[in-house]
Parts: C-alpha cells; structure tokens; sequence
C-alpha cells in the first residue's frame, strides 16, 4: 500500500458538518449530551467519542463585520507520532503502511502518556471505559481501498483523499491560487502529516492549531536520552563494582569478620 | 531472636522491617517499571492476572501491572516516612569526621593509612539517605501526577522527564547499595538480616557508634 493523505482545504468548507455525522456513523460512535457555547462548534471540544470537529472561529473585521473560519479538526497522523513514541505497551499504538496511527483500545492501559506527548491535543482519554480514543483515518476503510468517512461524504470538497504525492502537489497548487496569507499545513511537521491543511489564513488565526507543532523536546529527553542512559549507568555501576571487588577488594573487619554473615 | 554470644545487635527490628518493605517495594517498582519502559521486556507483564470482579478494567498483563506499579507506588512513597523516623537522625548532617571521610572517600577507591571514624553511619551512608530522601520526592511527587494528571500537558511531559531521572539515579544507586552491603563489606549484610553482627566489623565499620553504645548514650 502508498502512503496516502487527507487533504482538508477549509477555503471550500461550509462548516455543514456532514464529516462529524459520517464520522460518528462509520465509527459507531455514540451521541453525546452538548452544551450551548454561544457557537456553532457542537461539541464544544473533541471527546473520546467525537474524534471530528468542525472547529469555528470568529474575527471581527475592520468594518464591524465578522469572519467566520471554519476548521475540521481531526488526528494528524504524523509520520513521526509522539504519542506511539511514548506508548508504554508494544503494538497498542501501531501505523498502517498508508500513515494512519491507530489506538487499539484492546491493548490500552489508560496512561494517557499520548494524551500528554499528542503536539496537537487530539487523544481523548474516556473514565468509564479507562482507555483512550481518536481519529483512525478510517484504517479500516483505507486499507481497503475506500477513502475515510468524512472525505466520502463531504459535499463541497474540502475533504479529499489520495496518493500523498499528489495530495501534496494539489495542496500547494490550491495555496497559490488562493495567494496572500494562504499556505499549506502539516507536510512539514513530525516528518510530515498524514492530514494536511491548506489555510487561506495565518496558522495563528485558526482556534486549537498548533503553531510549529514537533515531538516536544521532553519526549526526546525520556525516551532518547535518559532511558538509554539509565541502563548504560546501571550497567556501569555493575561492572564498576565487579571490578573494585577484584582490584581493591572488600573491605575486612581486622578480627572475627565472616565472609558474608 | 535471642541474643547470640559474642556478637552485637547493630538494628531494630523496627529498621529491618522498614528496610525491606522499602526495599522491596522499590525492587518490584523497578521490575514493573522496566516493563512499562522498555517494550523488549514485555514479557515481565505476561505474569500479571486479570482481577477479579474488575476484569473488564485490569484483563491482566500491562493493565494489572500498571495498576500494582502505582499501588506499590503508595506503598514506597509511605514508607519512605518511616525510614526517616528511623534514619532521619543519624543520616541528615555531616560533622568533621564526615569531612574527612569526604577527602579520602572512605578508603574506598585507593589505600588509605587512616579512614576516619564513623557513627552509626559513615558520610558515604548518609549522602546515600539524603540522594534517597531527594529522589523519594521526585519518584512520588512525579509519580501521583502521572498516575493522576491534573496538570496541563506540557507541564505533564516533564514528570515523565523526572521519573526516568529518577530511575537512572536510584537504578545505579541500588546496584552500589546491593555491592556495598554484601560482598564490598563482608558481615555487613546481617545488620539488615538478623540484626547481630560481630565485634569486629563493629569496630571497623562504627567505632563512634560503639563507644557511645558502650558508655551508654544511645541504645542502637
């Protein structure tokens, strides 16, 4: 299977939210009680059963008016995921050969260490269940040759899916066209997204988008520095004290000493 | 146990039991913390059974055996306290002697004409309990936090951070503590095991601490 990328170019969204209602369908996922915001953003805020949203952001305009910018916020899918990287259970985090990293929640022992490590904020830890949820690219559909739910159901096409070369390529096309402020978002972060935005705005603009998102520095020192230092130590305190039993020797008592009673 | 002839009573029963529970409870942390870091040991969560009445909660393996790393967590996390009530007063200061000690590190690493004179515990003995107390706080002071994240992520990245530290310092610490209790110091095992030890690894490891004994000023 070639890598494959989903291309959400929010200059086309209608914030219809068909993408959170085929989300939910595909996945099974529950509804859940809301709250009223003073938004449209409905949930206010991912959960472990809603694992994407069509985040709104509102900015007032020099005239008085408001601009109103749509964002549909799901996993990232990094090439580099911080989250499996601090994982502590081997296989509960895993990538598919398209890019998709997928939770399985049958091996999860709710440590929330990717919820804490996630650059972007995604995973969701649930109490009842203990064990923690998010977007799976549709890993059960892609791998199947279909495209992920809510690419499949948007109707502007705003949400497309494809060979990530290509993806790639339309991305920065599309940016050119739009000019300005516009750029492309995700290729060039954690060795690159899986989901790639492209941004008729600045990245700061946008509510919850990280700005220059990488594995947090943090991560590097855990589990690149100080877990292989720890038994590069503790191996050398061994051998250290093998060799002063051999070189310098016990320390006796002068008289009545035992060997080790 | 009854007083055996010719030798000295060099602990409490009291310090032998807080020794081991800490002890202990540190030697299972370490073994369970292993498993949780290095996925090549995987096979350390493969004897942790499922719970009953909770088996939907903790099937068994890195479930079960998350939840006992925590639970045993507590339990070193308290017991600390009372190795402080045991410890605290002959560990947390240095004197003179101690000084000296310093300079020639207990006649440990090269031949020493004189070692100077310890107390219950040599300087070496108590710069281990204070790097102890320190790292006590760091493991529980990081560990509850990571158990119970209640602070932002960014802040909660950084406990991971302390906690490897963490397993770095007292992971080499252990291994000297182990080296210098048993074979490093021959007849110094017994002050953690049954408590008697003879006269002559007394005057060569606490002659202080004998003469005060002897004149009275302190029991053990």
């Amino acid at each position: 299977m070639e890598e494959k990328v989903m291309l959400i170019d929010v200059s086309k969204c209608t914030a219809c939210r068909a993408c959170q209602v085929a989300c939910k369908q595909w996945n099974r996922l529950p509804a859940e009680k809301t709250q009223q915001q003073g938004s449209h953003q409905n949930p206010p805020d991912l959960t472990p059963f809603t694992w994407n949203l069509v985040r709104f952001t509102e900015i007032p305009t020099r005239d008085g008016g408001i601009r109103w910018l749509f964002r549909k916020d799901n996993c990232m899918h990094c090439e580099d995921p911080a989250c499996q990287r601090a994982c502590p259970v081997p296989g509960c985090i895993f990538k598919t050969a398209e890019g998709a990293v997928v939770i399985n929640q049958d091996l999860c022992i709710g440590c929330k260490y990717c919820v804490n490590v996630c650059p972007f904020g995604i995973p969701r830890y649930d109490d009842k269940t203990t064990k923690v949820y998010k977007c799976t690219l549709c890993w059960d559909r892609i791998s199947w040759g279909q495209i992920p739910a809510c690419a499949k159901t948007c109707g502007p096409g705003a949400v497309t899916f494809g060979p990530k070369d290509k993806m790639i390529a339309q991305a920065y096309a599309r940016a050119k066209v739009l000019g300005g402020d516009a750029m492309v978002y995700g290729d060039q972060y954690v060795k690159g997204t899986h989901v790639v935005y492209v941004l008729p705005e600045k990245v700061r603009m946008y509510d919850k988008l990280a700005i220059n998102p990488s594995v947090p520095i943090s991560v590097y020192l855990w589990k690149d520095v100080l877990k292989p230092l720890s038994v590069l130590a503790i191996g050398a305190t061994l051998v250290g004290t093998f060799f002063h039993y051999i070189i310098k020797g016990p320390k006796r008592p002068e008289e009545g000493g035992n060997e080790h009673g | 146990m009854a007083k055996p002839k010719n030798l000295i009573q060099a602990s409490t029963v009291f310090e032998r039991v807080v020794h081991w529970v800490l002890g202990g409870s540190c030697l299972f942390l370490f073994l369970t913390g292993f498993g949780l870091m290095f996925h090549s040991l995987s096979f350390i969560s493969q004897v942790f059974p499922p719970i009953p009445l909770f088996s939907d909660l903790y099937p068994g393996g890195y479930s079960t055996m998350k939840l006992f790393h925590n639970l045993c967590g507590l339990l070193f996390a308290i017991s600390f306290l009372f190795a402080l009530m045991a410890w605290g007063k002959d560990t947390l200061y240095f004197d003179e002697d101690d000084k000296k000690w310093f300079r020639v590190l207990g006649g440990y690493l090269w031949e020493v004409k004189e070692i100077p004179e310890a107390g219950k515990f040599n300087a070496g003995q108590k710069a281990f309990f204070m790097v102890l107390f320190l790292f006590w706080f760091i493991m529980a002071a990081t560990g509850i936090f990571m158990w119970f994240p209640v602070f932002p992520p960014f802040l909660t990245r950084w406990l991971y951070v302390g906690h490897a530290l963490g397993v770095l310092v007292l992971g080499s610490f252990l291994v000297i503590h182990f080296y210098l209790g048993t074979y490093g110091n021959p007849g110094t095992f017994q002050v953690m095991g049954h408590g008697y030890v003879t006269k002559g690894w007394v005057k060569k490891h606490r002659p202080k601490w004998l003469r005060d004994v002897e004149a009275g000023r302190r029991s053990i």
